[in-house]
């Protein structure tokens, strides 16, 4: 059996770092995305996979945390919950019979620019699948009592989560980071921000943005665009209408250098993060940097941090690096975890590979070995539904180009040296990185 | 919020984070055995240009002596240091630059190593894990940096997590000889004082060609592979094999309880409970009766635990259960609930066994059964998504003695459970007398 509970707040982290490099590469020829828009606006992004008799789908759109009202943190995280727990049509614990009767997966979730709802059916389930989905998303039943219960274990959730140490340190750097800007919290929510959450906060959040116009349905599996699309047109036709704030529609975070803040917690370990503001999904150097984060600290045992911290000094299990590309920069993080009377040393390695790395220290044979990784990488990154789904959903949110995938491989082995150093220059000086420590007392010195 | 009990320690964190086991499309294994016990077993698909390479060995915490505790798992960790052909670190770059990814992964009853590779270069990898499997470095400095590495790891996963701190504790507790009271990644005394020596004996013990398994499930050809494992594993010397340590647990003589005071925020309580594993042939209907009773109670949407004891009764705010037909000898089965602040550890126990006697005392609806008959072979089905999850279920069942030839009965048991079955095995093994509850209670925190 079971002996240790994997740690919650580390399967997030690299989630992410996969889902970079999830957008990767094709070094063989990817199956095309289809597309097809509904009368509504909303677009359909489709890549037929005929091997397993199921069908994954995910809809994005514009309603993630960044929309939650002021003080109010996890309003789109608890609108995901409640659209998922019942509908108007079935009440909660009927719904869920239903849904288990087909083992229909359904599930809503809200990341800071998206709010997505998601759904794995075998593929002999499809239908009752989309009648599922379609019901919860359009007819969403706001009863008063489950939002209660929802609300209340969400609370409960929140208070234990203060016993992570990734969790208080993901808090405390949205803080430290964003300050006000709408990305200035965690799409979970606090203790505090979720007490304050009403069942017409969820409301006008869904009147406000959940619609179809620039919303995305990625989907993957065994089906074809000639058979989706009825399905999907004679469910969603009374869907209509425009989010009142569209994606791109968002402030440019001011950015913050060299502030620190430290969370008390009595853990053994001190977890260090230094933080910065990353590129944006848009930006033109979207492509060197990503294969200098590679180089730097996302390229697993081949990295730079890696390579120095854990394997030379044996400080760590693990350090990363990762940005956050979203509409506006995102937070670019490095993140490790040290035996606390050890925090200061591995921070001062981290520091010294980005000066060296800032000062151009990055060698051909560096470059050469990220690229690749990341171009040989490309179709074991794209080989479930799931994968699939999170990559396409990503690129029509975003409105990359349905090429995407297939020029990926030209433009990451186009990046040259002096690209990668020019990031290394802006991105990672050591005096413009913030730090968050979490850790016990007595070692926040 | 699922809150997973794993046992699993890789040599990275969550780079493979998804669930159960799996069936192949189109369900057809090819294996042989070599001279020297080595053993090949492939799955072809070719629907995409990848493959999944996973060498498997009969070898986990059960193989330690007492004292000597995560031994397996360090081994698991120096197999990245080197080699008589590959530097220290050397074997991660080259998978890394043929665009592959790698790691391992450490249980109470194997040790596993897996590459993600493109399909053309599985033969290359097959060549760099016999390579080192038989010559491995094993340098004392190497060693001395990676302990330091695993101690970190210890206290990134036990030591500064409370549930799962608990759970080590509950574990220890629950069980008098069999081996899965101990950590897998082992108690942080027997880590200080582990040595080389003990790293080199265990080697030479556990690492013989008759405890591999070679697993590939991709976009391969069973004929060349077979090649190349001839070639590679099939040629090592044959050495003796050690026997395995897997006592008669002994049974228990009524409840048991312990309480583990942390630096917590909120209080949770877990019961565990030694239950009979499956034995292909002996005990199908017993083990998937309990793999189902286990799934109305916690899982999809709609299990009895979530339902009754979150929803209705408001005793717990997360709540689980969990069984591993797969386990060796034994599994542990479990259950937990989260307490809120308002939520006591005494309503929510009691609430739990009301739920456990009710299945002891009546028979489940057949709607209720038939969902979860259908969830699990679902989950079967979507599992077969992922090459790892394919590969992991064939050298896993291997592994532990059940045979991945026998993969398909497993479907085919559950599918033959009736209600009569489901109460008559929550009744014999799921009973108080048997069982071992921890609580987790808050400390007053400095």
């Amino acid at each position: 059996m079971r002996i240790s509970m994997r740690i919650r707040f580390a399967i997030p982290c690299m989630a992410f770092v996969l889902f970079m490099c999830a957008a990767i590469t094709p070094a063989q020829a990817v199956p095309p995305i289809q597309q097809q828009r509904l009368p509504n606006g909303m677009r359909v992004l489709l890549m037929e996979a005929h091997n397993v008799p199921m069908v994954s789908m995910k809809l994005s759109l514009a309603g993630g945390s960044r929309f939650d009202a002021a003080g109010k943190g996890g309003t789109a995280s608890l609108l995901a919950d409640m659209i998922s727990d019942h509908t108007a049509r079935h009440a909660h614990p009927v719904w869920d019979d239903l849904l288990d009767a087909d083992a229909i997966k359904l599930g809503a979730g809200a990341g800071r620019d998206d709010f997505s709802l998601g759904l794995t059916v075998l593929k002999d389930a499809l239908k009752p699948g989309l009648d599922a989905f379609s019901e919860a998303l359009l007819q969403p039943g706001w009863d008063q009592k489950r939002f209660a219960i929802l609300k209340h274990d969400a609370i409960s959730a929140a208070r234990k989560s203060r016993e992570e140490p990734g969790v208080r340190a993901a808090q405390a750097a949205a803080a430290l980071l964003f300050a006000h800007h709408p990305y200035g919290h965690r799409p979970g929510g606090t203790v505090k921000s979720l007490q304050r959450i009403k069942l017409d906060d969820l409301k006008a959040l869904y009147a406000a943005q959940v619609k179809p116009s620039g919303a995305v349905l990625a989907v993957s599996g065994d089906i074809t665009m000639a058979e989706l699309l009825p399905l999907l047109k004679s469910r969603l036709k009374g869907w209509r209408g425009k989010p009142a704030t569209g994606l791109m529609d968002i402030s440019r975070p001011a950015g913050v250098a060299g502030k620190q803040a430290d969370v008390a917690l009595p853990t053994t370990q001190m977890l260090v993060q230094l933080l910065r503001l990353g590129p944006s999904r848009s930006d033109a150097d979207f492509f060197p940097a990503f294969v200098l984060n590679h180089i730097l600290g996302s390229g697993g045992f081949a990295s730079r941090l890696m390579q120095e911290v854990r394997e030379d000094r044996g400080l760590v299990y693990g350090v990363y690096s990762y940005f956050q590309p979203l509409a506006a920069p995102g937070p670019f993080v490095i993140t490790l975890q040290t035996r606390a009377d050890q925090a200061k040393e591995a921070e001062s390695v981290v520091r010294h590979v980005l000066s060296d790395m800032a000062a151009g220290h990055i060698s051909n044979k560096q470059l050469k070995a990220a690229t690749e990784n990341l171009t040989g990488s490309f179709a074991q990154r794209m080989d479930s539904n799931r994968e699939r789904v999170g990559l396409i959903s990503m690129i029509g949110l975003y409105n990359l180009p349905l090429d995407y995938l297939s020029s990926w491989t030209a433009r990451v082995q186009a990046v040259t040296l002096a690209q990668v150093k020019a990031q290394a220059a802006k991105y990672l000086k050591p005096e413009a990185w913030n730090r968050v420590r979490v850790g016990p007392k007595s070692a926040l010195n | 919020m699922p809150l997973r009990l794993i046992f699993v320690l890789s040599l990275l964190t969550g780079v493979f984070a998804s669930a159960s086991g799996a069936i192949a499309a189109d369900g057809k294994l090819q294996e042989v055995t070599f001279k020297n016990g080595a053993k090949l077993i492939v799955e072809e698909d070719h629907s995409a240009p990848v493959a999944m390479v996973q060498v498997w060995l009969k070898v986990g915490g059960r193989d330690e002596v007492p004292g000597k505790t995560g031994l397996a798992h360090v081994f698991e960790h120096m197999m990245f240091k080197g080699s008589k052909k590959l530097a220290a670190g050397e074997f991660s770059k080259r998978i890394a630059a043929m665009g592959g990814r790698d790691n391992a992964f450490t249980t109470t009853d194997y040790t596993a190593f897996f590459e993600t590779v493109p399909a053309a270069r599985v033969g290359e990898v097959i060549g760099m894990e016999a390579e080192r499997f038989s010559h491995l470095a094993l340098r004392d400095k190497d060693y001395q940096k990676e302990i330091r590495v695993i101690m970190e790891e210890r206290r990134m996963r036990t030591e500064d997590d409370p549930n799962s701190h608990m759970f080590e504790e509950l574990s220890a507790v629950s069980l008098r000889l069999h081996p899965y009271r101990n950590p897998v990644i082992g108690w942080m005394q027997d880590l200080k004082k582990l040595s080389i020596e003990d790293v080199r004996a265990f080697y030479k013990l556990h690492y013989v060609p008759g405890n591999a398994t070679v697993v590939v499930v991709g976009d391969v050809d069973f004929k060349q592979v077979k090649k190349r494992v001839a070639a590679t594993f099939g040629k090592m010397k044959a050495r003796p094999i050690a026997p395995r340590f897997n006592p008669t647990e002994p049974e228990p003589f009524g409840p048991k309880r312990i309480e583990v005071k942390l630096p917590a925020q909120l209080p949770m309580l877990a019961v565990t409970i030694p239950v009979p594993v499956w034995k292909p042939g002996h005990n199908d209907i017993e083990a998937a009766s309990l793999a189902l009773a286990t799934h109305i109670l916690s899982g999809g949407r709609s299990g009895r635990m979530n339902r009754q004891l979150v929803d209705e009764q408001r005793l717990a705010f997360s709540v689980g259960a969990g069984y591993d037909e797969a386990s060796m000898g034994l599994d542990l089965w479990y259950a937990y609930g989260m307490l809120g602040p308002k939520q006591t550890t005494a309503a929510f126990e009691k609430g739990l066994w009301t739920l456990l006697d009710q299945m002891a005392k009546t028979p489940v609806s057949a709607k209720e059964l038939a969902a979860a008959k259908r969830n699990i072979t679902a989950a079967e089905v979507f599992a077969q998504d992922s090459l790892y999850l394919r590969a992991k279920r064939i050298g896993h069942l291997e592994v532990v003695g059940i045979g991945a030839n026998n993969r398909d009965k497993w479907l085919q048991a559950i599918g033959r459970v009736t209600p009569a079955d489901i109460q008559q095995a929550v009744a014999r093994w799921l009973r108080r007398d048997r069982s071992t509850t921890g609580i987790l209670t808050p400390e007053a925190k400095s």
